[in-house]
């Protein structure tokens, strides 16, 4: 199971992921949002690129940035770069050597490269890949470790229709496997066709958790996300109305003034 | 320490296949040939072959690890290759750690190319082992390790482009601060100028400590204590240098 306990990221400026709290065990979880939802910034800190500015995240109960734990866990990053220079196969012995394997392990990276459909490209230089196969190459190397926990960032971007119905099954097969894939995407109909459970994210903070069949009641996945953004940014309004209103009592009725005639300063949480 | 020698490995790997490094070591290499040439122009007198020899080395190789120093690290953060490494069971010190170890390796392989070219040319022209010269390319090498720690540790927050700058500037300072402070006490020079200058001399290394190719055109052997010493001072200087650029890199937001 992963938890993310009062998970919050702050850079100078701006508050990218606000006390986010859930629990996850499903076996394909979708975070859903919008382009800079904070969805990214979520699965970077549960790999380690990025350090929580307060809260955990905890794996079978382990703190995800433990040396162990990722030794479990597999990590295509959001339109991956490589070393363009190395050939395919070159690539996912790097990997796995950093795992500490790699020794007499052809077969494997062989077998992985076929499964993602860039075998026939193994010995050319990544350099001559199409982003597809960019993105199938990086799909491989996340599962180059055999890994329990495998968090995709965007991992459909790029690709044609035939190989994101190749992905798509690749993750089914994950499932079957029983390992455990989160994903990341703001595109509905992939969260509605693989995702057991979605996780619906909006400007740092998690509207709804929950299965999708559940979330859409009824309604297409679209419509009921569009729902809950809508609502959730009206509340906002309405609460920043509120506050400013507030603010403006206070300074007409100077009743919350200090001695010395200057207001005081209030701190809210 | 597996981590690290992968990432080295790795390293030295992908900066052999480097057409860059091609072209300045193809350029050194051509260099030193036309010490056979130039040879005939002094006369055949060894040491000005020797001087010629060595210097070409120097500056080859010091483009080499200016341009790899302030390069190979910034990319792969830059370019996000690093997201692949650091979200495996490697810590951000043994990636540094790591291409530093490459770029290591990359040199001492630069520095032999380039030595036996040298090496061959002087016992073609003079029929004798050049142990000195050996030493002195040694002690170069020794000097070129400093600046890849320099520039990794500017990489770990400046561009590509300033790491060029600044790598060069300590380049330049490094050789000539050494160079004004036995000058001015020599002179006698002192108060606040003098006070200046050696403030400089310490917060800037003192690559005059790697210069032994003075010693070996003129076939004069360099005492051990002094050798040491050198060696102790870089090994020093990198540790500090790779300790600055550890400490800013763990707070780097990737």
């Amino acid at each position: 199971m992963v938890e993310f306990s009062h998970l919050t990221k702050a850079y100078r400026k701006r508050v990218a992921v606000e006390d986010f709290t859930l629990s996850v065990d499903a076996p394909i979880f979708g975070f859903l949002g919008q382009n800079g939802a904070g969805k990214t910034t979520i699965m970077k800190m549960v790999v380690g690129l990025l350090e929580p500015t307060s809260g955990t995240i905890t794996i079978d109960g382990a703190l995800s940035m433990h040396p162990i734990f990722k030794k479990k866990l597999g990590y295509m990053p959001e339109t991956p770069y490589f070393y363009e220079k190395m050939t395919g196969m070159e690539f996912l012995r790097f990997c796995d050597e950093l795992f500490g394997n790699g020794n007499g392990a052809t077969a494997h990276y062989e077998e992985l490269l076929k499964r993602v459909g860039i075998y026939g490209a193994r010995d050319y230089q990544i350099r001559t890949y199409s982003k597809g196969m960019r993105q199938r190459l990086g799909f491989a190397q996340a599962l180059v470790n055999d890994p329990e926990y495998l968090f995709l960032d965007e991992p459909l971007d790029g690709l044609d229709p035939i190989g994101r119905r190749e992905m798509k099954e690749v993750m089914r097969e994950l499932r079957q496997e029983g390992r455990k894939v989160f994903l990341n995407t703001h595109i509905l109909a992939d969260v509605e066709e693989i995702c057991d459970e979605v996780g619906i994210i909006h400007e740092g903070r998690l509207l709804y958790a929950g299965s999708v069949k559940k979330f859409c009641d009824g309604k297409p996945l679209e419509e009921r996300f569009m729902e809950i953004v809508d609502a959730h940014e009206r509340n906002r309004v309405q609460a920043r109305s509120a506050h400013k209103g507030h603010r403006e009592e206070r300074a007409e009725g100077g009743e919350e003034r200090g001695a010395n005639g200057k207001p005081h300063h209030h701190v809210h949480a | 320490m597996k981590n690290i020698w992968v990432i080295a490995k790795n390293t030295l790997t992908l900066e052999v296949r480097d057409k860059i490094l091609y072209g300045i070591l193809a350029f050194g290499v051509l260099y030193v040939l036309l010490m056979l040439f130039m040879a005939d122009l002094v006369l055949r007198e060894l040491p000005m072959v020797k001087s010629f020899g060595l210097t070409g080395i120097y500056f080859f190789n010091a483009l080499v690890a200016i341009f790899l120093g302030t390069t190979s690290f910034f990319k792969d953060i830059d370019r996000k290759v690093a997201y692949f490494i650091l979200s495996k069971p490697v810590s951000r010190a043994q990636f540094l750690l790591g291409k530093f170890l490459g770029l290591c390796l990359v040199l001492l392989l630069t520095s032999a190319i380039l030595g036996v070219a040298y090496l061959g040319l002087i016992l073609h022209e003079h029929g004798g082992f050049d142990w000195l010269g050996v030493l002195a390319i040694g002690m170069q090498y020794l000097e070129m390790v400093l600046f890849v720690a320099f520039a990794i540790f500017v990489s770990t927050f400046a561009s590509s482009l300033l790491s060029v700058v600044y790598t060069s500037a300590v380049f330049f300072l490094g050789h000539v601060v050494s160079q004004l402070v036995s000058d001015a006490s020599q002179m006698g020079i002192g108060g606040a100028k003098l006070f200046f200058v050696k403030v400089l001399y310490y917060a800037f290394p003192n690559l005059e400590k790697f210069d032994a190719r003075s010693l070996a055109i003129h076939a004069v052997g360099m005492p051990f204590a002094e050798f040491g010493l050198a060696l102790a001072y870089a090994a020093a200087y990198c540790a500090l240098l790779l300790f600055a650029a550890i400490w800013v890199f763990e707070k780097k937001e990737l």
